[in-house]
């Protein structure tokens, strides 16, 4: 088992170091999006930046695992590729561990640069350990992976996948405190956001960037984190596809969107209340007032 | 038993795609099930191949369930779909690594290529093959675990003549070192040339089984005589034999007959009786195309058929 688990990983690996496309999504735009949000936002200020990338560290997770992971599933099953994996002995799990582990190759190279250019070109401070940073990542990871591989199975072609992936994108994105300060939405947006993983990963990550706060201190946020990708971890083999006309199981569906709610719901009365629902420190926080007046500009 | 199956039934539907297969293999060899497209033929094998579930009946491959036992079956089988893709950027060494790593048993990369004598394109990406070349690649996916029973579902459908031969002689190859192949094909003369064995079926249904040679034994349908002699014959004792004189083309008298072995001896007797000597001999009898067409039939039966013999009457008789 663990032999084909190596070598379907390494295969996609080969594959994607041979596809232009790939490569792009991969190496270039992490790049392109760090740069243009700590340029359009952050103003060229390290204090404002570092406020800033957390949240874009948090859009790279998401990104790479719903768009990177379940698109690649999707043109997988769709082409017929899964079909011939289903006449060999290969299991399910053997599959959606492959796109996983390739899902944090890639993610891991794409955090990294980003990370490299936000201090080695916009010179931030990252206050907390980099060990801890590494964990919080690797959590974010373990949270988002298996929804993205979810989206993979549940997503019938091509056209649908884009479809799902945004209308879980764009929530994620601007509820979460990724694409703008947490603090800043009002109460009952708040509280929605609290039912969605990547709130805690912003939190996790600011906390750490901003705050240094270390992995004791975010044992809540990460437990939320690990317990759902767990639980979407064990739900995907339940949902799992091998050709795209085989009917989605509608009932276990349901059952997998109410339990990872459940957990969220939970998550969310259990943390009262998140660090990041507080205002900065006055100097970061007019200028955070600033970069709010920018994102409204933004068509 | 290689393959048994007793009342084997699947509808999708309202539509019956299998109604009741009866089948049993057991020798090792080439059998090939041969119908025109829609006729359940990759209904069957795929249920062969655990793929897809019977709606009823029993069927068990190599002594095994393929719908409850199908990763232990898997290991045993080697499969080539009809509808599938490889993935395109991976040379031919890589696909065939990438699924040996599946299989608990698997053969090298290069036994492979040999096997189907591609050795030249082992670091040749998929998608800068020609489709002969895939499709051999897709047929050395079925030899990677070298199993015990191997299922092609139209391995020559969509090749050229050249393209078809090269996997006809792999195919062939495969009998000779004593592997049980089952393929299903649409191509009348790939199933006569190819298989030691052939299930004809029609709608879901089993219409002929036999080896090539008693397919056509036991055809129904004239056979054709041309002979030559030097004089005069008088057909009338013949006749009487059951042997129909149809006039005479190109010089030869023509008839046709039900029962050409009879037709052979009575010809005999009356040659020597009229002491006639016999130039030339040609006989026609019904060939597997004629024995398909008359079970499977068609909207135009009749006249298909005769169109069909037609010329190559005519090219017989110059």
């Amino acid at each position: 088992m663990f032999r084909g688990l190596g070598r379907m990983a390494y295969s996609y690996l080969l594959m994607m170091f041979r596809t232009k496309t790939a490569l792009f999504w991969t190496l270039v735009f992490p790049l392109f999006i760090l740069i243009g949000f700590a340029i359009v936002f952050g103003g060229g200020d390290p204090e404002r930046i570092a406020y800033i990338v957390p949240g874009i560290l948090t859009i790279t997770i998401i990104s790479a695992t719903f768009f990177g992971t379940s698109m690649n599933m999707v043109a997988q099953r769709e082409n017929g590729v899964f079909r011939r994996y289903r006449a060999t002995p290969v299991s399910p799990i053997v599959v959606v561990s492959a796109h996983a582990l390739v899902s944090i190759f890639n993610l891991s190279i794409s955090l990294l640069l980003q990370i490299l250019a936000a201090v080695l070109i916009f010179n931030i401070q990252i206050n907390g350990s980099l060990i801890s940073l590494a964990v919080v990542a690797f959590c974010g990871f373990f949270a988002f992976a298996p929804l993205g591989l979810i989206v993979g199975s549940v997503a019938k072609d091509m056209k649908t996948a884009p479809a799902i992936t945004n209308l879980l994108f764009f929530p994620m994105m601007f509820l979460s405190g990724a694409a703008m300060p947490f603090f800043m939405l009002p109460d009952w947006l708040q509280t929605i956001g609290k039912l969605l993983p990547a709130t805690y990963v912003v939190e996790s990550m600011l906390g750490v960037m901003v705050r240094g706060a270390g992995l004791t201190e975010l044992f809540a946020p990460l437990l939320v984190l690990l317990a759902s990708g767990l639980v979407a971890f064990l739900l995907n083999g339940m949902l799992f596809r091998w050709e795209s006309n085989e009917p989605l199981n509608f009932k276990r569906l349901g059952m997998a969107v109410s339990l990872l709610t459940l957990i969220y719901i939970i998550a969310g009365l259990a943390i009262p209340s998140l660090k990041m629902s507080q205002r900065p420190v006055a100097s970061i926080e007019s200028k955070t007032d600033m970069q709010y007046a920018n994102a409204r500009k933004w068509p | 038993m290689v393959i048994q199956a007793e009342k084997l039934s699947k509808h999708y539907g309202t539509t019956r795609a299998l109604q009741g297969i009866d089948l049993q293999i057991s020798e090792s060899g080439i059998v090939g099930i041969l119908g025109p497209n829609g006729a359940g033929k990759t209904t069957m094998i795929e249920i062969f191949e655990g793929l897809r579930m019977p709606s009823s009946g029993r069927v068990s491959v190599l002594g095994l369930d393929p719908a409850r036992q199908s990763s232990t079956l898997k290991q045993r089988l080697g499969i080539q779909l009809q509808s599938t893709s490889i993935p395109p950027d991976l040379t031919s060494t890589e696909i065939l690594k990438l699924f040996a790593a599946f299989y608990q048993k698997s053969l090298q990369p290069g036994e492979i290529l040999k096997r189907i004598e591609l050795q030249e394109k082992a670091g040749v990406r998929f998608s800068n093959l020609s489709g002969g070349q895939q499709q051999r690649i897709a047929i050395g996916l079925a030899l990677v675990n070298d199993p015990e029973l191997i299922l092609l579902d139209e391995p020559t459908t969509g090749l050229d003549p050249v393209a078809r031969r090269g996997v006809h002689d792999i195919i062939s190859r495969l009998r000779d070192q004593g592997s049980t192949v089952l393929l299903t094909t649409h191509y009348i003369e790939e199933a006569e040339k190819l298989c030691d064995r052939i299930i004809i079926v029609k709608s879901g249904k089993i219409v002929a089984d036999g080896t090539p040679f008693d397919l056509v034994s036991q055809a129904e349908g004239s056979s054709t005589i041309w002979i030559a002699v030097d004089g005069e014959l008088d057909p009338a004792p013949l006749q009487q034999a059951g042997v129909t004189p149809q006039g005479t083309e190109g010089g030869h008298l023509h008839f046709i007959t039900l029962d050409p072995a009879a037709a052979v001896i009575a010809l005999g007797h009356v040659l020597q009786a009229q002491n006639l000597r016999l130039i030339d001999l040609r006989m026609k009898r019904p060939t597997l195309e004629d024995v398909y067409l008359s079970l499977i039939g068609q909207p135009e039966d009749e006249q298909v058929h005769d169109d069909a013999r037609k010329p190559s009457m005519q090219n017989r008789a110059e």
